[in-house]
């Protein structure tokens, strides 16, 4: 069973929102360890609580709006029951809180995020995007290896 | 003394629905409700840009209609296309589709009912707005939100393991589907059948106890005469892959049955009006807007004599006893949701045991031998129609839906009118009011980017509007 759970997430039709996407693509296919989950995906939705709920670490890979186009963004996150008009879209918070509340264990979480430029309609990636993707990859294989070096990483809520 | 203009409501966006729109609440001079408008606000315009396309990519391309329900575009245009081909297709592919249509309508009919229409029945109508999502469900009731979750689920992960992805799989060909199902599959997803059977007998339960708090919505919810159109098999059961459509109407008689669904034009008519994107259509011997009908779980249950499998016959049975004519509150598409689950499952399993499920024969080959084609299905929300003209290269000249959704606008207007009459009074709208008439919207389980092909941001408002047209309230929501 995997520990660590990679999530990346965004439309790939719409330029740097495809972000997520596209890298969760490249390191599912490189990827060999049966300790790591790679699940690329559209949005976040209540049915992957559970898949969240049985590994250890979870890895979110998402392209912000917000901040200077290219910087690359590493952050802990921490549960919290989500939006006021929840339909089948979660925030990364938000599928943590449901796997706790739901399935009584809340993985470790880290969200990882570069700045967009464009979110046109498009395939491809603005130039300040593009030329960190190697940089970002990097950095999540050192988030992996260190979550398989954790053996604490799993918080359990309820016995 | 009263003011001598009439005033309306706008409330925009509504919430809790698939896409986005805006409803419009005219008043009289008295202030009370005299008109309403469900104005689809976004278009898309699928039928324009696959004209010149090869045939054989409509069913991938018109899969990205929907994100909730790409599985019935799949099947439809699928079926259109077996049409240009002039194949029937092999007996095992014909029974694989089958089963893809049944998990996806376990999915979408979960979404429906645990994310988006749970909070009003388990939390009321007058709850807190900011409580009314499924975490509000998840501190009240939390094993209810756990069968949502875990019932989808099960749905979701059918469609994964039949055609590769949970979202715009494209495993569904002209001819049949692409590969044949392998025995891992189908053995993970029979392992799956009892849970998936407990949750729909649970859940189904609960709604039967709680459906008296809600007398006055079950009055007030849709609750009026109209025509209910789906398809039945040859002997009337519940189908969601062929059959021929039937029409009964608010007495429970048949008007119409048999119909050839590739005839659809010759009986439903398609009208549109100025304010909103989503086309109108009605049943054309019964002219504009009388011929107004329902489709989707009431219209199915409505228009079916069983459903096939055991549990849900007696479910059916129990629906039925609901009302001596057919059932006409919208509020029971809650009700009808839940039994059309539970057959879903039980066919589920019926047709994963079948001796010939793994049969490698699953495609006919062949090129054009139509210039014309129609595909029917009954998808999640209701009847869907998918009708391509191609040239003789096999390019698409022409192309026309008709979508679930958009077969009810009639009624889902005519409802809004109806709830909106009941529940709001005076120019502001409470929360509670508000929430009503959406909730009456949410019944229908309306898909308005699958209906109107829209493209872009789409969230939904309501405004009150007075006789002289001046706006004097506007309600709108974060979506």
């Amino acid at each position: 069973m995997a520990r660590v759970l990679v999530l990346g997430y965004g439309n790939p039709l719409r330029s740097d929102d495809g972000l997520g996407w596209r890298v969760a693509v490249e390191l599912f296919r490189a990827n060999a360890s049966p300790d790591v989950l790679v699940l690329p995906c559209h949005q976040l939705t209540p049915d992957l609580a559970e898949t969240a709920s049985l590994v250890e670490t979870v890895i979110f890979l998402d392209c912000s709006h917000k901040g200077e186009p290219g910087k690359i963004l590493c952050e802990e996150v921490r549960s919290q029951s989500g939006p006021a008009s929840f339909t089948h879209d979660l925030s990364p918070a938000a599928l943590l809180a449901l796997a706790a509340e739901l399935f009584g264990v809340c993985p470790r979480a880290y969200m990882f995020t570069i700045c967009g430029e464009c979110f046109d309609p498009g395939e491809s990636f603005s130039p300040s995007v593009s030329s960190c993707i190697p940089g970002l990859k990097a950095m999540i294989r050192r988030q992996i290896e260190d979550a398989l070096l954790d053996t604490v990483g799993r918080q359990k809520l309820v016995s | 003394m009263q003011s001598a203009v009439s005033k309306s409501i706008v409330i925009d966006p509504v919430t809790r629905i698939e896409g986005h729109g805006k409803i419009t609440l005219q008043l009289d001079a008295n202030g009370r409700v005299e008109d309403a408008r469900f104005h689809v606000t976004q278009f898309r315009g699928f039928e324009k840009f696959c004209e010149g396309r090869p045939f054989s990519e409509m069913p991938a391309l018109m899969a990205r209609i929907c994100g909730i329900c790409p599985v019935s575009h799949l099947i439809a245009s699928a079926k259109a296309c077996d049409a240009l081909l002039a194949v029937r297709i092999p007996p095992t592919a014909d029974k694989l589709r089958r089963i893809f249509g049944l998990a996806q309508v376990v999915q979408s009919h979960a979404l429906s009912f645990f994310y988006l229409s749970s909070p009003d029945l388990l939390l009321g109508m007058d709850a807190d707005p900011a409580k009314a999502n499924l975490f509000g469900v998840l501190e009240k009731k939390p094993e209810l939100a756990r069968d949502g979750i875990r019932l989808r689920q099960f749905g979701q992960q059918i469609i994964e393991r039949l055609g590769g992805k949970r979202i715009h799989p494209s495993w569904v060909v002209p001819g049949g589907v692409s590969e044949p199902l392998t025995e891992l599959n189908r053995d993970a997803i029979l392992a799956g059948i009892p849970e998936a059977l407990a949750i729909a007998e649970r859940t189904l339960g609960w709604f039967k106890s709680i459906m008296e708090n809600f007398r006055e919505e079950i009055g007030s919810f849709g609750n009026f005469p109209s025509l209910f159109l789906g398809i039945v098999k040859k002997d009337g059961g519940l189908t969601f892959y062929d059959g021929g459509i039937r029409i009964v109407n608010s007495a429970g008689e048949v008007v119409a049955n048999g119909l050839d669904p590739a005839d659809y034009p010759e009986y439903i008519g398609e009208k549109v009006e100025s304010w909103s994107y989503l086309k109108s259509p009605y049943y054309e011997p019964s002219r504009y807007p009388q011929g107004i009908y329902r489709v989707g779980p009431l219209a199915r249950l409505n228009v079916a004599d069983r459903c096939g499998t055991p549990r849900a016959d007696q479910e059916l049975a129990e629906f039925h006893e609901l009302q001596r004519t057919a059932v006409l509150s919208s509020f029971h598409y809650h009700h009808a949701r839940l039994v059309e689950i539970l057959y879903c499952v039980e066919r589920l399993e019926q047709l994963l045991t079948d001796p010939e499920i793994l049969s490698k024969h699953v495609r006919a080959v062949a090129g054009p031998n139509s210039l014309e084609g129609v595909g029917c299905c009954e998808a999640p929300r209701g009847t869907l129609f998918h009708h391509y003209k191609i040239d003789e290269q096999g390019l698409i000249r022409w192309a026309n839906l008709l979508i679930a959704t958009g077969h009810n606008n009639l009624a889902m207007n005519r409802g809004i009118l109806q709830v909106a009459k009941h529940f709001v009074h005076g120019e502001r709208m409470t929360p509670g009011m508000l929430n009503r008439v959406e909730a009456l919207i949410r019944t229908y389980d309306p898909c308005l980017s699958c209906s109107t092909h829209a493209f872009g941001e789409m969230p939904l408002v309501i405004q009150l509007f007075n006789a002289s047209g001046d706006m004097v309230d506007e309600v709108r929501r974060p979506c």
